[in-house]
Parts: structure tokens; C-alpha cells; sequence
């Protein structure tokens, strides 16, 4: 085990009756860097999740904190996380400063860290709302709110950009990396794949409850064949691509093109006639065929 | 840390209307029953005194504020159970429901102190409902009424002094209050079992009906259960009133109610404690 790893997930299973939801599932989450945690839909993010926070608590493997066992010291680990599992959920009939106030009691922090929090999340205007009356944007960041509460040094995400239209979800981007710039060790469990290429630094891929992938996503790109080119003449660029040996048109729209090729970028840019205008380049880390 | 959480499920619970209904509904009965006794008292009495006004002469009247309640604790004492379900159907089931556990479980918190800080709210809110429903009649009645002797059938038709009255009083508020508390905590299990606060509702009032339907069916095997169970003392507040009050009935009444509470309860922890929150 590194000693730079804040968390050391070690073959954890979980059955729910006669299905897998985990299959002996180990990695280990680096001191703060931005975990993707991918997967498609019944992947099994969710349960590890749950496992991690002990909202589940018959499992089987070990999670090490620091080194510690949180079979023996599951206090030790809650203490330093704060955790968002799938829709924010709150005591609806209550204000968000009330939904705040009795989770800070479970934490002992002060009532003024309250007032700090829901304006880091925006929402110091509507403190004294009662959350029913929230949009789901407005609740998805009171859930950031109630998962920074007490100030932890891990944070796990899970779908954080769920529900949101595009503005909304590059603010929650935005908030994301405000909290890792702040030193925060961040796990998103998401399948959004451009929320990955966008803050992750590391990424594990879980299918049918198995990790079939973990690696840091610079690798992931330095490996990936998989290139995006957006260009202004783009038909001009499909047909000259079709010419290419050891290249394969992905997909065309209307002003980017993927290929799949065996040379690098520079030799793609030499090799690319003068009359087409790029206008950027770009590796793509090909998640999308993990999901297949 | 408990008085935290006590004070959290305190403020969850305050916050729901559904919580005042209870009360708000006795708060209605009462009066008008109140009000009924005191403009039909003049038949209510005929049929106390039934054949006896053949023997007797009567002087005065009965009807005073200790016999308007306990009329009103003998027509309302079977509802209490459903009430009693109000806070305790939904404090657990509509945690799972709603999926506030997700937030609240992933803290640094124990279990067992938060379904104890809910248990306790629970007892709380059926303590104070049985005082109010009691006391509450006794004032009202006592306010429109008066006072006087109180007159109960027990062997014969009985009268207890106004000190002693009271004092009865007392006892049937405790010992009708360890049987609700024995129900709550049937419906606090439900709770800790069920996903919606729906089915402990309706669960702990059918395990109150049939367990009411046992205590009355004169068929032999219902007799010699019925001791045992919980539901067979849901009337037993009237045994406050006997002359002499029945003690080892009562005793026996307490030793049952706690042994079935603990039971409910011990089921109600070591559920919730391995339950995986997955909703």
C-alpha cells in the first residue's frame, strides 16, 4: 500500500441475494487528486458508495483508512468525508438552515459555519426556505452544502451533475474544483464522460460490479488512439482523412471529426493539407467503449 | 451527543403537522362530549340508577365532572391506540421513504443513538398525549361540571370521594399509559421494518383489534392467553376504579406491557442496526 493513499479499498464484495453487486472490487484513492468513478447504470457506484459511508453495512473485503481498518474504527473515516449518494435528500419541510442545523449538531460545528456554507453554495438567499420549494439545481447544491459541512478532507460525489441543464452543471463543475483546489480529495461517481476529461485526475471503471479499469486519465490519454479534431472546412477534412492509412473515421458532425489512428498528433498535423482550418486538436481518452 | 439527537428528532417532529392531530382532535371531542353529558344527563342518571330507583331514593345528581371523564376516558380509551401511531409510524419508515438516511446515517453518529433519540421521542409524545387526553378531559369536565363524588359500577354501584377521585385518576393515567406505550413501541418496530409509514399503522391497530376481539371471545384457550397479552389491557384502566384497587392486577398488567415493549424494542435495534440503507 502507498503511503500517499488517503483510502485502500481491498476486494469488497456485496451480494444482494443472489446478485453481485461488487466483485471483490480493490483500488486506492491517492491524497488529493479527483477519483472519477465511472460506470454505467447498475455498475455497482452506488453500493460501493454506500459501503464506504456505512449506510450498507453486511460486506465483505476491508477499507483501510490511513492505513486503519473502518471495520475497526468506522468513526475515524465518516469523520474526515462528506458524502452526496445520489439525489440530494433533505427534511423537506424544513428551511435549508434548519436541514444544516441539525446535521451540524451531529458534528458539533458552530451555526456560523451554516451561514458560510450556503453562501458557498449560493444559497445564503434562500436560507430561510423551506426546501420543498427548492428546484432540483438549488437542492443539489444544498447537498454540496450539507456534504462540506463539517469541513471534511474527502468528499464523495455521487452524480453530482444528475438533472442539471448545461449551466447548471458547469457550475457544479466549477464548485468541484474550488473544493479540490482547496485541498480536498475528490470522488465523482459519474457517467457523464466530459465531466471526467474535465476534472478527474484519475479514473476507475466499474461493469456488472467488477473494476475493469484504474488509471490515471494522463495515461489514459497518452495511450488513447482516439483523436477529435474540430475544423471550419470539416467535408474538405473528412474526405482528406479517408485517404489516411492506419486511420479510421469514428464520427463526423458538423464541425468535429474523430478518427482512430496509429501515428500522434504532431504527425497528424504535419500530414494534414494547408487549405483546412483547425481550430484545436484533441486526444480523447475513449471512455465510451468501457460502456459498451 | 444523545441530547442532540433528541433534540434533532424533536425539531423533525414539532415541524410535521400530522404531529398535532391527535391533539387537535381531543382537543374537539372532549368538549362536545362534555356537552352531551350535561344536556342528556337527566337519562344518563336513569340508566345508572336503573332498577335501584325502585329501592332507592336518590338526592342530588351524579353527573359532575369526574364521571364526565370517566365516560369520555371508556368511549375514547380504544381510539387511543390509533393516535398513539402517529409520530411512531413514520419517524423510522419515512426516514427510509424519503431517503434522509442517506445524509444522516453517513455521519460520524451510532446507530443505536439514533433510533434511541427517535425511541424517545416516541415515549415522549405518548406520555404527553395520554396526560393531555386525561388531564385535559378532567379539566374541561371538571371547568363545566364541577365537582362531586364519583360513581362507578363495580360490584354494585360505587362512590369515590373527591380526594379519591383524583387519586384514581392518577392510576388509570398510568396504567392505560404503560399499555399505549407498549403499543407505540409494537408500531415503532413496524416502523424499522417497513418502507412507508402506512402499513405500522395498519398493522399495530389490526394486532390491537384482534388482540381486543381475543380479551372478549369467551372460548376457553382465548381466556388463558389472554392474560399474556398486551391488548388484553387496553380496558384496564378501569381497575383503577375498584374498590379495592386490584394491585397484583395492576402489577401483572406492568410486568406484561414492559416484557412485550422490550421484546418490540430489542427486535426494533437489532433490525435497524444491520439494516443496509439502500433506498
Amino acid at each position: 500500500m502507498n503511503k500517499n493513499n488517503l483510502i485502500d479499498i481491498i476486494s469488497v464484495s456485496k451480494n444482494f441475494g443472489d446478485t453481485k453487486a461488487l466483485d471483490s472490487v480493490s483500488f486506492s484513492i491517492p491524497e488529493n487528486s479527483v477519483l472519477g468513478l465511472l460506470g454505467p447504470n447498475g455498475s455497482g457506484k452506488s453500493t460501493l458508495l454506500r459501503i464506504i459511508s456505512g449506510l450498507i453495512k453486511k460486506w465483505e473485503g476491508d477499507i483501510l483508512f490511513k492505513n486503519k481498518s473502518t471495520k475497526t474504527y468506522p468513526k475515524y473515516l465518516l469523520n474526515k468525508c462528506g458524502f452526496l449518494i445520489e439525489n440530494p435528500t433533505f427534511y423537506e419541510h424544513l428551511t435549508a438552515q434548519q436541514n444544516l442545523t441539525i446535521l451540524s449538531r451531529l458534528t458539533n460545528n458552530s451555526p456560523s459555519k451554516i451561514s458560510e456554507i450556503l453562501s458557498d453554495v449560493d444559497l445564503d438567499d434562500a436560507a430561510n426556505i423551506e426546501v420543498s420549494n427548492f428546484s432540483y439545481g438549488m437542492k443539489q447544491r444544498l447537498g454540496i452544502g450539507q456534504a462540506i459541512l463539517h469541513d471534511p478532507d474527502i468528499l464523495f460525489l455521487d452524480e453530482p451533475s444528475n438533472g442539471l441543464d448545461p449551466l447548471g452543471i458547469r457550475e457544479m463543475n466549477k464548485t468541484i474544483s474550488n473544493l479540490h483546489s482547496k485541498g480536498k480529495t475528490i470522488i465523482v461517481s459519474t457517467h457523464i464522460l466530459q465531466d471526467v476529461e474535465e476534472l478527474c485526475s484519475d479514473i476507475i471503471i466499474l461493469k456488472d460490479g467488477q473494476l475493469i479499469l484504474n488509471t490515471p486519465i494522463d495515461k489514459l490519454m497518452t495511450e488513447s488512439k482516439i483523436i477529435s479534431i474540430k475544423a471550419g472546412n470539416i467535408k474538405i477534412l473528412e474526405n482528406y482523412i479517408k485517404t489516411l492509412k492506419n486511420c479510421q473515421l469514428v464520427s463526423c458532425e458538423k464541425s468535429k471529426i474523430t478518427i482512430q489512428a496509429d501515428f500522434n498528433i504532431d504527425s497528424l498535423i504535419k500530414k494534414l493539407p494547408e487549405e483546412i482550418s483547425i481550430t484545436s486538436i484533441t486526444k480523447d481518452p475513449n471512455l465510451s467503449e468501457y460502456f459498451k | 451527543m444523545i441530547k442532540y439527537l433528541v433534540y434533532n428528532e424533536f425539531q423533525k417532529v414539532k415541524s410535521r403537522k400530522r404531529t398535532y392531530i391527535s391533539f387537535i382532535l381531543i382537543s374537539i371531542l372532549v368538549p362536545f362530549i362534555v356537552g352531551a353529558i350535561d344536556s342528556g344527563g337527566g337519562t344518563l342518571e336513569k340508566k345508572i340508577y336503573g332498577q335501584l330507583s325502585d329501592s332507592f331514593f336518590f338526592i342530588g345528581s351524579l353527573i359532575n365532572g369526574y364521571l364526565a371523564t370517566y365516560i369520555i376516558i371508556a368511549v375514547l380509551i380504544t381510539h387511543m391506540p390509533f393516535l398513539s401511531t402517529i409520530v411512531a409510524a413514520d419517524i423510522v419508515s419515512g426516514e427510509y421513504s424519503k431517503g434522509t438516511f442517506r445524509i444522516y446515517l453517513s455521519r460520524p453518529i451510532s446507530r443505536s443513538k439514533v433510533l434511541l433519540s427517535k425511541l424517545i421521542i416516541v415515549f415522549g409524545y405518548t406520555i404527553l398525549l395520554m396526560f393531555y387526553f386525561i388531564f385535559y378531559s378532567l379539566s374541561v369536565s371538571i371547568a363545566w361540571l364541577g365537582t362531586g363524588e364519583l360513581a362507578v359500577f363495580h360490584k354494585g354501584l360505587l362512590f369515590l370521594s373527591e380526594n379519591e377521585a383524583l387519586t384514581r385518576f392518577l392510576i388509570a393515567f398510568l396504567t392505560s399509559t404503560v399499555v399505549m406505550l407498549t403499543v407505540s413501541s409494537l408500531c415503532f418496530l413496524i416502523s424499522t421494518v417497513s418502507k412507508n409509514s402506512v402499513t405500522p399503522i395498519i398493522i399495530t391497530i389490526s394486532t390491537v383489534f384482534v388482540g381486543t376481539a381475543i380479551s372478549i371471545i369467551p372460548i376457553e384457550f382465548f381466556e388463558k392467553l389472554n392474560p399474556y397479552l398486551f391488548t388484553g389491557y387496553i380496558n384496564s384502566y378501569l381497575s383503577a376504579f375498584y374498590d379495592p384497587i386490584p394491585w397484583n392486577e395492576i402489577k401483572q398488567l406492568f410486568f406484561v406491557c414492559f416484557a412485550w415493549a422490550i421484546c418490540f424494542i430489542g427486535l426494533s435495534f437489532a433490525h435497524f442496526l444491520n439494516k443496509d440503507i439502500v433506498d
